[in-house]
């Protein structure tokens, strides 16, 4: 799920050249949401193994979130950096409000949808059936994501303006549009992320802030901008803690910010950057 | 009745002589001033919930209060404040102090918040009555001999009580240990004091496992797989926020909730989010101070539960308990030192030699501060169960114990007073 918030994170800094910290509010959102939407619909009746379905609505619907969060963020498109994390991080503060406004500020959890599918046991593990499916749509994801990105037009215009903005501005490609759009998609990765993620945890109001820091460490791993260097970043961020976890507890942090201290050394620009010009 | 002019004046003359002579004679009148009460109370992040539960139990305690006449007649105002980092709650404690002139500052979960708050305390000269925030190392450096803070009961007592209970319930009937732990002093305190008293106990053990999740973590799948290569007999936890039912929801997930015992020292903080779904029958489980459907609650604390219930939606937990009864013992020390001042208002000195040794009703039956400012207390913790009416576990059957069994004595060390048990 690391990989969506970091995949969200890569495709705005990408084409925006926006550092979202707002990124790890959205996965909240998406996190809280999903508990009240499947909740409903379990009342009207919805048979437990469909809760995946209105988990994705929510998630999907948050969309709506995207263009006018970018209208705003369209005033500090030419300004410094800084000016960007200020704003991104006020919203992440103004997001966790909103959260304990509504949800209140004890954790908010789903009600079984967890074992809705059972559990199988995989070489002497017992895993959950729910985690191989978020595993599976997770890989969906960034297969479609690779899919859209490449292959289609909005993929072309979105590479294009990517690497060359003013080109692709010159060359007729309506820049606001493209812009809302790409958001909007940052935005929906989150909150997908953080509907999917829901059956296995619980929805806290502080949960922003911790996605954020290791989708930073995802970041900085694979490449700012990189679509491949999020996935590759999120699967090494998420072995090396289940590693360090199994065999030396102490060192889970330290592990890995010790791989992103290497790679700020040896590859600044992270392990699939894209030739900066 | 025309006003004349002349009238006028003298009528003007008149309120300005009275406003003069009620400025003149202020202090005589302060007896009937509310008492401005400071309160500090966390409200994000991870300590928000808990925050907010001692602040209930502030208003609960200050609207009956109030409804009865107030403290000697005055009535409370409280000035509310937020907790958050050591550095800008110290900022709104001198706020409190110096700005809002309060009388007493109730308050403060964090440990960090804790011990920034104790010398400030004292260089304030402001009275300050402690919910949490209490790790015994840092607090013993710097408040060694505190005369404005009050403190709560020790970290460790949780551990303690949830300790002995594993000895009594479980001795022989476990080898492997693991823990997983918040990596804070919490944490590691109570992880200690654990293997210190199984030690005590005669049980021999073998650590297996020791996991330190940092605080507030929301995914515990990696640790999860860890316990499940460690195939611990029994797994210790001191977790007390929303991680508790992540990591339960998590274990039973990986089927560990199947044959392996939980401790659970202090889940009961967050009782209402563990479900019955994935917590197992059979943990121990502890509720701090305070245990919302204990069968011989006092009428005082079943009146609480109600309205909580029927204000918040929601069953109370131990925080509010502690928030009640700061304000409980401050009102009792203030009337215990007017009485010995013949009913006049008493000095801020002799409140607090009143607050030393004052026993007050709190929510969970009677409550004192020792004369060293340490809180006693009764703690809760029992055997979880599902036969209840809710969709969360409760515990059955409830044992209680006092401070008096379960923290150590003023002046001990913890492990000197731990070596020094009959078992």
């Amino acid at each position: 799920m690391l990989f969506l918030v970091a995949a969200g994170l890569q495709l705005v800094f990408g084409v925006q050249k926006i550092l979202n910290l707002a990124c790890g509010s959205f996965y909240a959102l998406g996190a809280y949401t999903g508990v009240s939407v499947v909740t409903w619909a379990l009342g009207w009746g919805l048979p437990a193994p469909l809760f995946v379905l209105p988990l994705l609505a929510g998630g999907l619907a948050l969309a709506a979130l995207g263009p006018p969060l970018e209208r705003l963020l369209r005033t500090i498109y030419d300004r410094d950096e800084s000016f960007q994390l200020l704003l991104t991080f006020a919203l992440v503060l103004m997001f966790e409000d909103v959260i304990r406004f509504v949800w209140g500020p004890a954790p908010v959890q789903l009600r079984g949808s967890y074992l809705a599918y059972g559990q199988v046991t995989v070489v002497g593990t017992t895993v959950p059936v729910y985690n191989l499916v978020v595993m599976l749509a997770g890989a969906l994801i960034a297969v479609g994501m690779g899919w859209v990105l490449t292959r289609t037009r909005f993929g072309r215009i979105v590479r294009a303006t990517a690497e060359n903005r003013e080109m692709a501005a010159a060359l007729g490609v309506n820049m606001h549009r493209v812009y809302r759009r790409v958001f909007t998609l940052g935005v929906v990765l989150g909150t997908v992320g953080g509907a999917l993620v829901i059956p296995a945890t619980a929805a806290v109001s502080e949960m922003a802030i911790e996605v954020i820091v290791e989708a930073f460490a995802v970041v900085v791993i694979g490449g700012l901008g990189s679509m491949r260097g999020a996935a590759v970043g999120a699967l090494i961020v998420g072995l090396l803690k289940a590693g360090a976890i199994a065999t030396w507890p102490e060192v889970e942090m330290l592990a890995i910010y010790l791989v992103v201290i290497g790679v700020l050394v040896l590859r600044p620009a992270g392990l699939f950057a894209r030739a900066t010009p | 009745m025309r006003t004349t002019r002349r009238h006028f004046l003298a009528l003007s003359a008149g309120a300005a002589a009275v406003a003069a002579a009620r400025l003149d004679f202020a202090p005589a009148f302060a007896q009937s001033a509310p008492v401005r009460l400071g309160v500090l109370a966390a409200k994000a992040g991870v300590l928000a919930p808990v925050g907010e539960s001692g602040l209930r139990g502030v208003q609960w305690a200050t609207d009956r209060i109030n409804a009865a006449g107030g403290i000697l007649g005055r009535k409370i105002e409280l000035v509310i404040e937020e907790e958050s980092s050591p550095k800008d709650t110290v900022e709104r404690f001198r706020k409190l102090a110096l700005q809002d002139k309060v009388e007493v500052v109730t308050g403060a979960i964090s440990t960090g918040v804790g011990l920034a708050l104790g010398p400030v305390a004292e260089e304030m000269k402001t009275i300050w009555l402690a919910w949490d925030a209490t790790t015994q190392k840092g607090v013993e450096e710097t408040m060694p001999k505190p005369k404005y803070s009050f403190r709560s009961t020790d970290n460790e007592c949780e551990a303690v009580m949830g300790s002995i209970l594993t000895a009594r319930q479980w001795k022989g009937k476990f080898k492997t240990v693991a823990g997983i732990n918040p990596d804070y002093s919490y944490g590691r305190d109570n992880w200690a004091a654990f293997l210190a008293i199984m030690k005590k106990y005669g049980i021999e053990l073998s650590v297996v496992s020791e996991l330190w999740p940092k605080l507030g973590a929301t995914d515990f799948t990696a640790h999860v797989a860890a316990l499940q290569q460690a195939k611990p007999d029994l797994i210790f936890s001191c977790f007390w926020a929303g991680d508790t039912p992540i990591f339960m929801k998590q274990a039973h997930g990986a089927g560990l909730t199947k044959s392996t015992k939980f401790v659970l020292t202090t889940g009961g903080g967050v009782h209402e989010s563990l479900k019955k779904d994935f917590t197992p029958e059979g943990a121990i489980l502890g509720y701090n101070c305070f245990y919302f459907e204990y069968a011989r609650a006092s009428a005082l604390a079943k009146e609480f539960t109600r309205w909580h219930q029927e204000k918040f939606k929601e069953w109370p937990n131990y925080e509010s308990d502690h928030g009640y009864f700061t304000i409980a013992a401050y009102k009792a020390a203030v009337e215990r030192a007017a009485r010995a001042a013949g009913g006049k208002w008493p000095t801020q000195d002799a409140v607090i030699q009143a607050l030393e040794g004052v026993e007050a009703e709190s929510l969970s039956g009677p409550r004192r501060y020792r004369e060293d400012h340490i809180m006693e207390a009764t703690f809760f913790q029992g055997v979880t169960t599902h036969k209840n009416k809710h969709d969360f576990v409760t515990i059955d059957p409830v044992e209680t114990m006092t401070t008096k069994q379960i923290q150590k004595p003023s002046g001990v060390g913890l492990y000197d007073w731990i070596n020094g048990w009959k078992v």
